[in-house]
């Protein structure tokens, strides 16, 4: 059976497992430390796979259990590699009742994926969201951290081919 | 910086208020300087910071300033108005940066109207 | 000191942000370097201005002149303009939304003019990374009067004197909640703030720690002063990385200042905050959950008690409020609790700050005092709906809230006033909802939202919210059955007694409040598998088709016309309407309302390729259909409902007589619309076709005089009365019955009756007629008073766009020189010699909402004046005329003297025999809506025929198979309607030709051609 450091290797360079045990010892010991500690490693590393979760539980001498039980719990936290790009749709209210529903339908269509999923070509991961806070804008789409406001289905595309 | 004790907090109030001061609603003089094209030829440029360094030096912060465009009597410039809160406009001409100085001193600070280069008084009778 | 001549303030919200506001700000920057304005002009990126719908907003003092929806390419010409020569940029200003009216003051747009900004006093007016500002601004002023001046029991009761309550949802008194955790002994308690603003629709917090980050960490300080702490938290959400950069810089900038940490302001008292990124989970807004996530678990709910109070985060005493609560305490405490209770109402205090969204012309932040009627938020502040839409509902209170209809706009919204009507005042969110909103699909988007976002921790909202999503979701696709509405009325109450946090206690919400307020929608759904609102689209083929109350299959005969086939197009036109010619032109197409296009452009102008179709198109060949049925029907009133049921029933195989009063068939098509809106040859030929399958129409007898009762009764199996509405209201003022006064519908008719007298003055209205009234009838007497050659004023008591009146019809009418005359009401009629000689007159002005949501006229006192006119028509309403039914045949009429129907029937009255429909059971109506009565009732006598014999029921005859085209163009190019050519003004009021031409062939497939096949299966 392989080790948990080999499973990691396959995932990611020596120097991203380094930087990871850094944050895992610059809060150890602290109450509460585990949620700052995913936040952070996932700012690092795209995203936490079980191998990392079991490093940091190790790390911090939490139970794998809770830490799986916290990454899987909070929507902010992902298992999965992500795509270049990510699409948020945001499904708050006011941007569903002014066509958001319509724009997350025409994305799904688009790319044959839905919710959560990314692309075969890894070019983009595809999520909806609850309410950017942008509801002056709505319906809203956020490519990247670029805010798209006032989203009509048939711009979708052209918004779209800017990213590649 | 150096921790502030409850003084502190409003001596920083009434510095940074009077920057601030032109946030607010109505001030008790608005001073007009006239920038058309010919003012700016004429020299508005200097007497619009000739006026905020005297503003700056005085700590008015009672007086705002205000910039608009040409009053259609461009042999006459620079002109300003001089706009005191009840009393009538004073347009003033031909304005350099020493008039500017004299006008602030005089007339807005001390409420003496500059006869001697006064255009017009009141809004419309150019 | 450096003084600047002007500060120019770039909103700096994360919806500029959005929008380009930092693009402009760096824009601005540049140019003014370039024109040496540096040091005379200072540039300020403030928080959140609240106007997020028309960023990127900048303001400009002195001036105080707002300037929306600045792009960076704006910049040179607004420097050179108004920072170099003074000129402001007017079309830059912002612009009333009806009105297009430019306002460049900031203080004197409606939105801001009618707001109240104390949490909100500093937004777009400070730069929120500079502590100085908010010092300058009385900041911490507050602060050093509690830790200077007052004991931890004055703070409390200074609090508790204000009547704050928690400004998160629940408002609990915030002094009472600190009270109980200053009574807990121990050497740790911790002030937490809640941040974690996961309310769909709300973005109240995002915007005060983005505008003004130092007066929560004040009211923070204040509070753990008072409950003797020395360590906060706040915990904010993820998704708002500037809020979360502001307070990183005002924390630490407080630091720096002594303001935060030891010994602060030189008083000895040390407190600490600690900022805490929530990972996005709904639930953390609870707080037991919230404290939960802080310990570096899943943030799951734990029972209560322990209250936080005694035992909270690491079971240490806390409080936890939220931003807006203590943006308020440093003000309470500096200005004191007189100062704050005296705005609100009797139990809610002070202000609140409302996210308003959704489908009001001013989307933005606003904050009134507690107790501002609903009705001042949208329509004042919010500047009403947009796109001309009527308002249906406020939402309120997100996931956990409820729905404010129509008829509550007067309610003031405050604590006690929403809770009675089934919504809460929740953290702030106020989404407007217009009348394209599904109910059902709302309540579903909610539960969706409350089944994703429970924490599974109790078996109630775990099961509970997914159970009730399951019904919603059939209730939406067409799978919903009877009982389904008792059945998640059951449900929410159980959820709502036995769920463990505030999140599962409250998702039931949005659920009861809908069913509350929309029952009948809910049903539709049910019953006729039928979304009312056009949202639910598992229900319909195409929006357009879902809206047309006898769903004309717009979609196939638009892309029939695109494909010139327009004899197949008007077959497809026949199947659901025997009036296609009339609908093209007068039909009040709320198809188009609900067109998709128009959330693109502009929507398709169905109706006018409708008419194209009847013009060009081969009308299909009528032939009698032979009687195959023992049971005879009479039908009273040849209207569009009578002649529609009479058709339906005579294709069935029925001998079918209709009873008319007047000389000829139409009823209202005939004698209401004059003829330059609908031609008489029109309307004949499609009578025609109906008396080709063999129904006899016999006019000029009006049952009860020309012929009996009793005689149709006994000759007759079944009746159908569709008599109409053909009695104008009366006005009930003095001088109504003197010569020169008409009603409405009676002048029409008599014109309509006696043409050529009327033409050619043997009758005649005079030269100066005032009409009554704002609805077709009153448009239709003024436009053809015009054509008489009369000076027209239209008297209407209330705004313009309370009118019923088409609006095309209203804009016809002022072209002809009809002068309409707003907010005006008669007074009384002023007589010589018995004949009217003139009105008087009062104005009128805007009151409270009435239950359709349109403003009650309220008179002006002394407002009096007189008009001198020959005459007065009065068009304010109509009503049947009934009285021919003799009361022994036990149909029951109402008190607006309407045929009541049996329980649960569309068309039957309470005698079985008798069937009505039409605007004698609606009230008057429309062409189309009379029509779809006429094919309800031709169902219902049928399927009562057939069961009584004990036969199956009927089924319709193989349609003919028309093949659709479909082709579909990927890019959709901006274009808006086709313009119906008009015959000019002038040439119109000289006759009664049509005065719309009708579209040319071009005309029409370009128009067909905009369609989005909105009925394409994807």
């Amino acid at each position: 059976m392989k080790s948990n450091y080999d499973m990691l290797l396959e995932e990611f360079t020596e120097e991203q497992i380094r930087e990871l045990d850094r944050i895992i010892q610059s809060c150890k010991g602290r109450p509460g430390a585990l949620i700052p500690v995913l936040e952070r490693a996932q700012e690092l590393l795209g995203y936490i796979p079980a191998p990392v979760q079991r490093r940091i539980g190790e790390g911090l001498n939490i139970p794998l259990s809770q830490v799986y039980g916290v990454v899987t719990f909070y929507s902010l936290f992902t298992m999965k590699p992500r795509g270049r790009h990510t699409i948020r749709v945001c499904l708050g209210t006011a941007c569903y009742v002014r066509g958001g529903k319509k724009i997350n339908e025409t994305v799904k269509h688009m790319f044959n994926i839905e919710e959560g999923e990314t692309t075969e070509d890894r070019r983009f991961t595809y999520e909806s969201v609850r309410c950017l806070g942008a509801c002056g804008l709505g319906p809203v789409m956020v490519v990247d951290g670029n805010v798209h406001g006032r989203v009509k289905p048939d711009k979708l595309k052209s918004i779209l081919d800017q990213y590649e | 910086m150096a921790k502030l004790k409850i003084e502190d907090l409003k001596k920083i109030k009434e510095r940074v208020q009077s920057e601030n001061a032109l946030r607010d609603g109505d001030r008790r003089v608005r001073v007009t300087v006239h920038m058309g094209t010919c003012g700016i030829a004429a020299g508005a440029r200097e007497v619009l910071s000739t006026l905020m360094k005297e503003i700056e030096e005085s700590n008015a912060s009672d007086v705002v300033v205000t910039t608009s465009g040409c009053m259609g009597l461009c042999s006459r410039e620079p002109e300003i108005t001089v706009e005191i809160l009840g009393e009538e406009p004073i347009i003033y001409e031909n304005v350099d940066p020493n008039k500017m100085r004299q006008i602030f001193r005089r007339h807005i600070l001390q409420g003496e109207i500059q006869t001697p280069f006064v255009l017009a008084r009141g809004k419309e009778q150019v | 000191m450096k003084v600047f001549r002007s500060h120019i303030l770039v909103c700096g919200g994360t919806g500029c942000h959005a929008t380009g506001s930092i693009e402009v700000k760096q824009a601005l920057a540049v140019e003014l370097a370039k024109h040496k304005l540096t040091d005379e002009i200072r540039v300020v990126e403030t928080g959140c201005n609240g106007f997020c719908a028309l960023g990127p907003i900048m303001v400009v003092y002195p001036e105080g002149i707002m300037y929306v929806e600045v792009k960076k390419d704006d910049i040179p010409e607004l420097v050179e303009e108004h920072f170099l020569k003074g000129r402001p940029v007017e079309r830059l200003f912002y612009r009333e939304a009806d009105t297009e009216k430019p306002i460049p003051a900031i203080k004197e747009i409606p939105f801001f003019s009618h707001q109240k900004l104390w949490v909100l006093r500093n937004k777009g007016l400070i730069d929120p990374e500079v502590i100085e500002e908010y010092i300058a601004r009385d900041g911490y002023a507050g602060l050093a009067k509690a830790l200077a001046e007052m004991t931890p029991e004055q703070i409390i009761q200074e609090m508790l004197d204000s009547g704050l309550r928690g400004r998160g949802g629940a408002g609990f008194p915030t002094g009472l909640k600190w009270k109980f955790a200053s009574q807990s002994k121990s050497d740790v308690k911790y002030v937490l703030c809640n941040a974690d603003e996961g309310d769909p629709g709300a973005f109240m917090d995002r915007s005060i720690l983005e505008a003004d980050p130092h007066a929560v960490l004040e009211g923070m300080t204040i509070a753990a002063k008072a409950i003797g702490s020395n360590k906060g938290y706040i915990y904010c959400r993820a998704e708002y990385p500037l809020a979360l950069r502001r307070l990183d810089i005002a924390i630490s900038q407080a630091k720096e200042y002594g303001l935060l940490g030891e010994n602060i302001l030189d008083t000895g008292f040390d407190f600490d905050i600690e900022i805490y990124q929530g990972a996005g989970a709904f639930v953390c807004g609870e707080e037991t959950a919230l404290m939960t996530s802080i310990e570096g678990k899943r943030g799951m709910p734990r029972p209560r008690p322990p209250f936080p109070a005694v035992a909270g985060l690491w079971k240490k005493p806390s409080i936890l409020n939220n931003v807006e609560t203590f943006a308020n305490v440093g003000q309470v405490i500096n200005k004191g609790s007189e100062w704050f209770s005296s705005v609100g109402t009797e139990k809610s205090k002070g202000t609140k700050v409302f996210a308003l969204t959704g489908d009001v012309n001013n989307v933005g932040l606003v904050e009134v005092p507690m107790g501002t009627p609903l009705g001042t938020i949208v329509y004042d502040i919010g500047g009403g709906i947009s796109g001309g839409k009527k308002f249906k509902a406020a939402q309120l209170g997100g996931p956990s809230g409820g729905m404010i209809p129509v008829q509550h706009l007067n309610a003031p919204v405050d604590f006690e006033t929403v809770a009675q009507l089934g919504a809460i005042m929740g953290s702030g969110g106020m989404i407007v909802m217009n009348e394209d909103m599904c109910p059902v699909d709302m309540a579903r988007f909610f539960m969706d939202f409350c089944q994703d976002e429970s924490c599974g921790k109790c078996v109630p909202c775990r099961e509970g919210t997914k159970r009730m999503l399951e019904i919603l979701t059939d209730i939406c696709e067409g799978r919903g059955r009877e009982g389904d509405i008792e059945l998640l009325e059951e449900m929410a109450s159980i959820i709502k007694d036995s769920a463990l946090c505030g999140l599962g206690q409250t998702a039931p919400n949005p659920v009861l409040s809908t069913i509350r307020y929309f029952r009948d929608e809910y049903e539709a759904h049910i019953k006729e598998k039928r979304c009312p609102a056009g949202v639910c689209s598992a229900l319909f083929k195409s929006p357009c088709q879902n809206a047309c109350p006898v769903g004309m299959d717009v979609p196939s005969y638009l892309a029939l016309v695109k494909a010139g086939r327009l004899d197949d197009a008007y077959k497809i036109l026949l199947r659901t309407n025997p009036f296609p010619g009339v609908c093209g032109r007068v039909c009040d197409h709320q198809c188009q309302s609900k067109c998709r296009r128009a959330t693109s452009d502009e929507a398709i102008a169905i109706k006018f390729v409708k008419r194209f179709i009847t013009d060009n198109g081969l009308k299909p060949a009528i032939q009698a259909v032979p009687v195959t049925r023992k049971e005879k029907i009479a039908v009273v009133g040849a209207g569009p409902a009578g002649l529609t049921a009479a058709r339906d029933l005579a294709m069935r195989g029925y001998k079918v007589t209709v009873y008319e009063e007047l000389p000829e068939p139409g009823g209202m098509m005939r004698y209401g619309i004059p003829p330059y809106r609908l031609p008489r040859n029109v309307l004949e030929g499609e009578i025609n076709d109906i008396k080709a399958l063999g129904v006899d129409i016999v006019c000029n007898t009006r049952v009860g005089r020309d012929i009996s009762f009793g005689e149709i009764n006994e000759s007759y199996d079944y009746i159908y009365l569709a008599p109409g509405a053909h009695k104008s209201m009366p006005l009930g003022i003095e001088g109504e019955s003197s010569k020169g006064v008409f009603g409405g519908v009676e002048f029409l008719r008599d014109f309509n009756l006696n043409e050529g007298d009327w033409i050619g003055g043997n009758k005649t209205l005079g030269s100066r007629v005032a009409v009554i009234g704002g609805g077709n009838s009153a448009i239709d007497a003024a436009r053809v008073a015009v054509r008489l050659g009369a000076e027209v004023t239209i008297l209407y008591r209330r705004a313009r766009e309370d009118m019923p009146a088409a609006e095309e019809e209203i804009i016809a009418a002022e072209q002809e020189g009809v002068k309409i005359e707003y907010f005006v009401a008669p007074l009384s009629i002023g007589t010589e010699e018995g004949k009217v000689r003139a009105i008087t007159c009062q104005r009128m002005k805007p009151g409270d909402f009435d239950s359709s949501g349109r403003r009650r006229p309220v008179p002006i006192e002394g407002s009096e004046f007189t008009l001198s006119v020959d005459s007065v028509i009065s068009a304010i309403g109509q009503k049947p005329d009934v009285t021919f039914v003799p009361e022994e045949t036990g149909i029951s009429i109402n008190r607006w003297a309407c045929f009541d129907l049996a329980e649960g029937r569309k068309s039957e009255t309470t005698n079985p025999k008798f069937y009505a429909g039409g605007d004698a059971v609606t009230g008057p109506w429309t062409v189309i809506g009379a029509i779809k009565a006429g094919h309800d009732a031709a169902g219902e006598i049928d399927d009562s025929i057939r069961a009584e014999n004990g036969e199956p029921p009927w089924s319709p005859p193989e349609e003919e198979a028309i093949d659709i085209p479909f082709e579909i163009d990927e890019e959709l190019e901006e274009q808006p309607q086709e313009k119906m050519p008009e015959l000019d003004p002038a040439q119109r009021i000289v006759g009664f030709a049509e005065v719309e031409l009708g579209y040319s062939i071009e005309q029409a497939i370009k128009e067909a051609t905009r369609c989005l096949r909105c009925d394409a299966e994807i």
